[in-house]
C-alpha cells in the first residue's frame, strides 16, 4: 500500500470542511476533520497529522494556540486558511510558526498543488509519513 | 469661522444683553445637539463595524460554494457534460464576482474606520500596470476593447503598497472597461510629474466611453454614489470603487481626479509621491 499522508483540516464550518475533505481525499490523503480546539488536541494526542490546514476563528478559542502543540507533535507544516486577508493577520500567523497563510477561498487546484508541495517537503525530513 | 474668533475678541452687545433664561435655553440646545452628534457618530461606527463583520462572515459560505463548484469543474467527482460544465462555470464566476464585491465592502469599512495600513515595498509601476492589464485581458477581449499601455522610460521605483496601488489601477480600469461600449479604446499611462511637490508619478486610466458630466465629478468619489443609482441602471456594483481608490491614493499622500465630459470619454488621474507622506 502507498504511504498516505495524514492531513488534518481544522474548520468549524461544515460546508467548508466537507469541500476540503472531498478535495484533499481526491489526492489520496488520509483526512481528519476537527471543528474546535478541543477536537484538534484530541487528534494531536492520538494520531498526529503530517500537514494541517488551520482556521483561525474556532468556537472554543484561537486557532493559533494550536500551532505549537501541532509542531511539537511532529506536524511538518501548519498552513492557515482564513477569511482575513490583512497584513497583521499574516504576520501574526507567521510569527506563531505557521508555514503559510492562505486566504479563503483558495482555488481548488492551487490548494492541491500546495498540499503536494508541503507534503513533498515533509517527506524530506526524518519522520516518515504515516502508513495506516 | 471668523465669527467665533471675532466674537471672542470683541463681545457684541447682543451677547451681553441676553437674558439668563435665553442663555440657558441656548446652552440646553447646544448640549442636545452635541449629544445627538455623538450618538450619530457612535451609530456610524457601529454601522462600519457591522459592514466589516458581515463582509468577513459572507466569505465563509462563499468559500464553500466556490470550492464545491471547483471540485465539480475539475472533474474530481466525475466527468460533466458540456452543458453541466457551463452551469458550473457560471456558479464559479458569479461566486468570485460576489466575493470581489464583498472584499470591496470590507476594504471600504476598514478605510472608514481608519484601519487600512500601508505595507510598503519598493516596486516598478510598470509591473503593476502590466499585472492589472493581464488580469483584465479576458474582459477586454470580450468587449473587443483595445488597450494601450504607455509607460515613460526609466521611471523611478515607487516606495508604496504594491497591492493597494494595483487595487486602485484595477478599480479604475474595471470602470473604464465597464463604461466603454464594445469596440472602444482604453489606455493606461504612467509618467514622472516633476512640477508636483513632492516629486510624483502620474498614472492615467482613460477610456473612449460614455463620459461623466462635470457636475458629477465630485459625486463619483463619494461613498455608495453612482451617477445612475436606479435599480434599472445599466452598470452595477457596490458604488465603492472610486471611494476606495481615493482612500488608497490619499493614504500614499497622492491625489486623484477625473477629466471628462458627457460623450467624450473619461481620463482618471492619480499621483503617487516618490517621497512618501507620513
Amino acid at each position: 500500500m502507498d504511504a498516505q499522508a495524514h492531513v488534518l483540516v481544522v474548520e468549524d464550518n461544515e460546508l467548508v470542511s466537507s469541500a476540503l475533505r472531498i478535495l484533499l481525499e481526491s489526492a489520496n490523503h488520509r483526512l481528519s476533520i476537527a471543528a474546535s480546539v478541543a477536537e484538534t488536541l484530541d487528534i494531536v494526542a492520538h494520531d498526529p497529522p503530517d500537514l494541517v490546514f488551520l482556521d483561525l476563528t474556532l468556537p472554543d478559542g484561537d486557532g493559533l494556540a494550536l500551532v505549537q502543540p501541532l509542531l511539537t507533535a511532529g506536524s511538518r507544516a501548519v498552513v492557515v486558511l482564513t477569511g482575513h486577508d490583512d497584513h497583521e493577520t499574516r504576520e501574526r500567523c507567521l510569527a506563531a510558526g505557521c508555514a503559510d497563510v492562505l486566504v479563503k477561498p483558495v482555488p481548488a487546484r492551487d490548494l492541491l498543488a500546495k498540499s503536494a508541495a508541503w507534503l513533498s517537503d515533509a517527506t524530506k525530513s526524518t519522520r516518515p509519513i504515516s502508513d495506516p | 469661522m471668523s465669527r467665533v474668533d471675532s466674537a471672542a475678541q470683541a463681545p457684541t452687545p447682543l451677547e451681553i444683553t441676553l437674558p439668563d433664561s435665553r442663555v440657558a435655553m441656548l446652552e440646553a440646545q447646544l448640549k442636545a445637539a452635541s449629544m445627538e452628534i455623538a450618538e450619530l457618530r457612535a451609530r456610524d461606527a457601529l454601522k462600519t463595524q457591522f459592514l466589516a463583520n458581515i463582509s468577513h462572515d459572507l466569505r465563509t459560505p462563499l468559500t464553500a460554494v466556490i470550492t464545491h463548484a471547483e471540485i465539480l469543474r475539475d472533474g474530481i467527482l466525475g466527468d460533466l457534460t458540456p452543458r453541466q460544465m457551463e452551469g458550473i462555470r457560471g456558479i464559479i464566476s458569479g461566486g468570485r464576482q460576489l466575493l470581489n464585491q464583498v472584499g470591496e465592502i470590507l476594504t471600504y469599512a476598514r478605510g472608514a474606520a481608519n484601519q487600512l495600513t500601508l505595507v510598503p515595498t519598493r516596486f516598478a509601476l510598470r509591473d503593476v500596470l502590466e499585472q492589472v492589464s493581464a488580469l483584465n485581458e479576458s474582459l477586454l477581449k470580450k468587449k473587443r476593447l483595445g488597450l494601450i499601455v504607455e509607460i515613460e522610460a526609466e521611471l523611478p521605483l515607487v516606495d508604496g503598497d504594491r497591492e493597494k496601488i494595483a487595487h486602485v489601477v484595477g478599480n479604475l480600469l474595471g470602470n473604464a472597461i465597464d463604461f466603454t461600449p464594445a469596440g472602444g479604446r482604453v489606455w493606461l499611462r504612467a509618467a514622472r510629474l516633476r512640477d508636483e511637490s513632492p516629486d510624483s508619478l502620474l498614472v492615467e486610466v482613460g477610456d473612449s466611453g460614455c463620459g461623466i458630466a462635470e457636475e458629477h465629478h465630485d459625486l463619483i468619489f463619494r461613498e455608495f454614489a453612482q451617477v445612475d443609482a436606479s435599480p434599472s441602471r445599466p452598470h452595477h456594483g457596490t458604488g465603492l470603487g472610486l471611494t476606495i481608490a481615493r482612500k488608497l491614493v490619499e493614504l500614499h499622500g497622492g491625489r486623484i481626479w477625473v477629466e471628462s465630459q458627457l460623450g467624450t470619454g473619461s481620463r482618471f488621474f492619480f499621483t503617487v509621491p516618490l517621497t512618501q507622506a507620513d
